[in-house]
């Protein structure tokens, strides 16, 4: 099969995924035993019935659960994810809202996280029992056991609030302002539109958060890279490569690395997914308006449009990064393809 | 084996974390590091133009900034600073009702019409005159969208514009044909939603004040951006949970404000903010939490201020037992939560004891670090008619004995519902704490906010643990919701007492103060006696700012007024 119909089956399989989901969504947030409308309503207009009916009436709450599904399905199909009970927008126009800030901050992460974990994997694979290999491990502890309510807190206190070293949170300096915005990724508009005050401003406010959020990814891409390096290193083909005299730098880069690459991939495309979901706590401790907020607050009050529009996107998010996944594996390794 | 080689290094990373944080107990002083001595990308320093005022606040309640669909609080801070109101109450006397925009003002006798003179040298930002006709339809659109602050609206039938700068609002005719009195209505018109809309402006983004503007107004997209008023600032841009910018008016009829711009950057951490505020990265912070106020106050370039809100936590108690429920409504008394519960709370002894069993102090020490006040009963302390020395501590010994009186010598046993935050879970620990000294044992039943909700609107609880926030400045925002029983929290902890329906009636057909004063007396008693809500603390606020910035005064409604600050 070749990798445009591989590709296209896989697209075309999403279908059925996203109706399983916003199917198992809607019966998940019904059962719930609480009532939307004290959402939607004010705390007084929830006395007066009349409001209540019209409310009832304009969110189609009364109407079977069936139905209020089947009218959900209909406006998904137009690419309308309905309207927000809390915020009264259309979710699709939030999300678009919010969804520039997580991405913004989940590459920054991403980036941080594969450029240090990537070289700490290989160097403690290669030179096993060295200081970069402790070093390695004690960082990698660190990031898979603290909590990133608490290292958030601690790295602005120790790097902003004392030593003044790293910008406080938010997404730029707020005496600055954003960049015009083009996309929405404030580094991007920024170089966009020539602004280099505001381009150094986003860039540095996204230091400490990327750190924090990455962390945890970095763990792990260093400790997958350094067992996937020492299982690989050990075969014989590196022998061999070794044996007929080629540099070590080459048979590290070149025959190691690439075959260690692949569960690699697999990981770090998840891990990628993950970190747009994974932010909330980071995005609480350095004020950053991405969706994470957005669907914690959306799950407290009920709100079913942009709860089911929330986890909608990362579903699809996730699903669209492990086709991506599964397309990089055929070329970095072509017997994939072939079998 | 591998552990002793690891060891060290993580002992020399906790080291030095310790350093870092250990020594930054408030002692020594802060070194600047000087711009560029680093690789590290600090900041690079902007320039203090002194023309911007950064704020920086929790601004997650935000769901919109137009006035006819915001009803949350940090709308009405933003809302007061951008748009003007007829009339206001002012930080300096909350009991003062005092021109805006309309000069002056004639009440009927039976509180059923206003007449508001306007002035007539007033302005919006965008250069059209204020009149008569944006107040109706500032006013009409806000009733006909009937979003979230359309309840300032209730009791109003109609709003007419009797030339171009007097407006005529008419109360709503009730079944008895005549004109409903609505005495608390120039409180509710100081309400920042009840601001003046540029109806031409408005206008020209697809609002409208018709009857079906509801479906046909199409302004909020632009009013979320943009404000449309004749405030001192104008809102130049709203990024959803992290900025709000505003810029001066210049041409405010007041005179422009000292601040050109100012940025209310959204900070949820307490603690960050208070960093924020001492690096000068914020010239002022939203509120103070209690337990940053010692390191706020060693800070020589701070100033602290606290205020009193009118802000209250109340624990509320049904007050008829499920045989009543069950002869006035059968469907609600099979859904009660807790029956059993019901059976004990409803007899007047046992909530006496309940309140005479709670400390509250240790609560306000507990969650406010002891910044809260506390009224004799549910109408909090800056109101009219309210007597701080009635106010009723703990006393064990009366408790029990209340409680023996009830029939019920060797205690009871209590369901206690309330929506779960960190809070609450504190104060709710300390309140089963508290009861079973007296021999109560109280069962905590925290629920999701939505379902505490659903089922308190319901009657279907006991005992409710909960808030309440003023919208206005007038004593019915008390009297009528707790006095009333077909209103809101009486209504939903079944408080149907004829004595307090009366007193609650008289106060709102009167503005007559001496009348108001003596019946808010008697109803604070009534309260007292039946004890259907303990107010549990009344909550102060603190505020900290920069040292050079002169003019603040807290409203306990909508903050700070923004044009009374400068450096």
């Amino acid at each position: 099969m070749s990798l445009i119909q591989h590709l296209t089956r896989r697209l075309l399989l999403m279908i059925p995924m996203v109706i399983g989901i916003t199917l198992l969504l809607f019966v998940v947030t019904h059962i719930v035993p609480a009532n939307p409308l004290a959402v939607i309503l004010t705390e007084r207009s929830m006395d007066d019935p009349e409001a209540v009916k019209a409310a009832t009436e304009k969110w189609g709450l009364d109407k079977p659960l069936p139905e209020q599904y089947l009218i959900y399905l209909e406006n998904l199909l137009k690419g309308d994810l309905g309207t927000s009970f809390k915020t009264k927008n259309p979710v699709a126009s939030d999300l678009k809202n919010f969804l520039p800030a997580t991405l913004e901050l989940s590459i920054g992460s991403f980036i941080f996280a594969i450029l240090l974990g990537l070289p700490l994997g290989i160097i403690s694979a290669t030179k096993t029992g060295s200081f970069v290999d402790h070093f390695t491990r004690v960082i990698s502890l660190l990031g898979a056991s603290m909590p990133p309510f608490w290292s958030g807190l601690l790295i602005l206190f120790v790097f902003y609030y004392k030593l003044g070293w790293a910008p406080g949170p938010g997404r730029i300096n707020s005496r600055i302002g954003a960049p015009h915005s083009v996309t929405g990724l404030f580094v991007f508009d920024s170089l966009l539109t020539g602004n280099m005050p505001a381009l150094w401003s986003s860039l540095s406010h996204l230091i400490l958060p990327s750190i924090i959020l990455g962390w945890f990814t970095l763990a792990l891409i260093a400790r997958i890279t350094r067992s996937s390096m020492l299982e690989v290193l050990s075969q014989d083909y590196i022998r061999t490569a070794r044996a007929k005299g080629l540099a070590e730098k080459w048979v590290i880069m070149s025959h190691a690395l690439r075959n260690a690459l692949i569960p690699l991939v697999t990981l770090v495309g998840l891990a990628f997914a993950g970190l747009m979901s994974g932010a909330i706590m980071t995005e609480t401790i350095f004020s950053w308006p991405g969706i994470g907020r957005y669907a914690v607050e959306a799950a407290a009050n009920l709100d079913y449009p942009a709860i089911t529009g929330t986890t909608l996107l990362i579903a699809i998010v996730y699903m669209l990064v492990n086709i991506f996944v599964d397309a990089l594996y055929t070329i970095i390794d072509p017997r994939i393809r072939a079998g | 084996m591998k552990l002793n080689r690891v060891f060290p290094f993580v002992m020399l990373v906790i080291l030095l974390a310790g350093i870092l944080t250990g020594c930054g107990s408030a002692t020594t002083p802060e070194v600047q590091s000087p711009a560029g001595a680093t690789s590290a990308p600090a900041e690079p320093t902007v320039a203090p133009t002194g023309g911007t005022l950064v704020i920086a606040m929790n601004l997650d309640d935000v769901v919109t900034l137009d006035p006819a669909y915001a009803g949350e609080t940090t709308n009405l801070f933003i809302h007061i600073n951008t748009y003007d109101t007829l009339v206001d109450i002012r930080p300096e006397d909350l009991n003062t009702i005092v021109p805006r925009l309309a000069e002056s003002w004639d009440v009927n006798a039976d509180f059923t019409q206003f007449i508001f003179h306007l002035r007539k040298d007033a302005k919006f930002a965008s250069g059209n005159p204020v009149t008569a006709a944006d107040v109706v339809f500032s006013w009409n659109r806000l009733l006909n969208v009937a979003g979230a602050p359309a309840f300032n609206l209730d009791g109003v039938g109609k709003v007419e514009a009797v030339d171009d700068y007097t407006v005529k609002v008419s109360t709503t005719v009730g079944t008895d044909g005549k004109a409903q009195p609505l005495p608390q209505f120039l409180s509710s018109a100081s309400n920042p939603s009840l601001g003046i809309q540029d109806s031409k402006l408005v206008k020209e983004h697809g609002g409208t004040d018709a009857a079906d503007a509801k479906t046909a107004d199409k302004a909020k997209e632009w009013m979320d951006q943009n404000s449309a008023g004749s405030g001192p600032f104008i809102l130049t841009k709203w990024s959803p949970k992290s900025e709000i910018d505003l810029v001066a008016n210049k041409n405010y009829w007041k005179g422009a404000p000292k601040f050109d711009k100012v940025v209310i950057t959204h900070v949820s951490d307490p603690t960050t903010q208070l960093q924020m505020l001492q690096k000068g990265d914020a010239d002022m912070i939203g509120n103070l939490a209690t337990d940053l106020v010692d390191q706020a106050k060693a800070d020589p370039n701070l100033t602290i201020s606290v205020d009193q809100s009118l802000d209250e936590n109340y624990l509320a108690m049904a007050y008829q037992c499920p045989d009543a429920i069950k002869a006035k409504n059968p469907d609600v008394f099979k859904t009660l939560q807790s029956p059993d519960s019901f059976a004990i709370i409803c007899k007047k002894e046992v909530r006496q004891a309940v309140a005479y069993a709670i400390d509250y102090e240790g609560i306000a020490k507990a969650v406010l670090n002891g910044y809260a006040a506390r009224a004799p009963s549910i109408i909090p302390i800056g109101i009219i008619g309210v007597d701080p020395s009635k106010t009723q501590g703990r006393d064990l010994a009366k408790a029990k004995s209340l409680l023996a009186a009830a029939g019920y010598p060797n205690g009871v046993t209590l369901d206690l519902y309330y929506a779960s935050n960190a809070t609450r879970d504190t104060v709710a620990a300390k309140l089963k704490n508290d009861l079973a000294e007296a021999g109560i044992t109280l069962n905590l039943k925290p629920l999701e906010q939505s379902v505490y909700l659903t089922q308190m609107r319901a009657q279907q609880l006991p005992m409710a643990f909960g808030g309440w926030t003023p919208d206005y400045l007038d004593v019915t925002m008390w009297t009528d919701y707790f006095g009333l029983g077909d209103r809101s929290i009486a209504f939903r902890m079944w408080f149907q007492n004829a004595d307090a329906n009366k007193l609650a009636t008289q106060i709102r057909t009167t503005s007559d103060p001496a009348i108001r004063k003596t019946a808010v007396e008697q109803l604070q008693a009534i309260f007292i006696e039946e004890m259907p809500f303990t107010m549990l603390y009344q909550s102060q606020y603190v505020h900290a700012f920069s040292k050079d910035l002169k003019g603040f005064k807290f409203h306990p409604v909508w903050f700070v007024d923004l044009s009374g600050l400068s450096k």
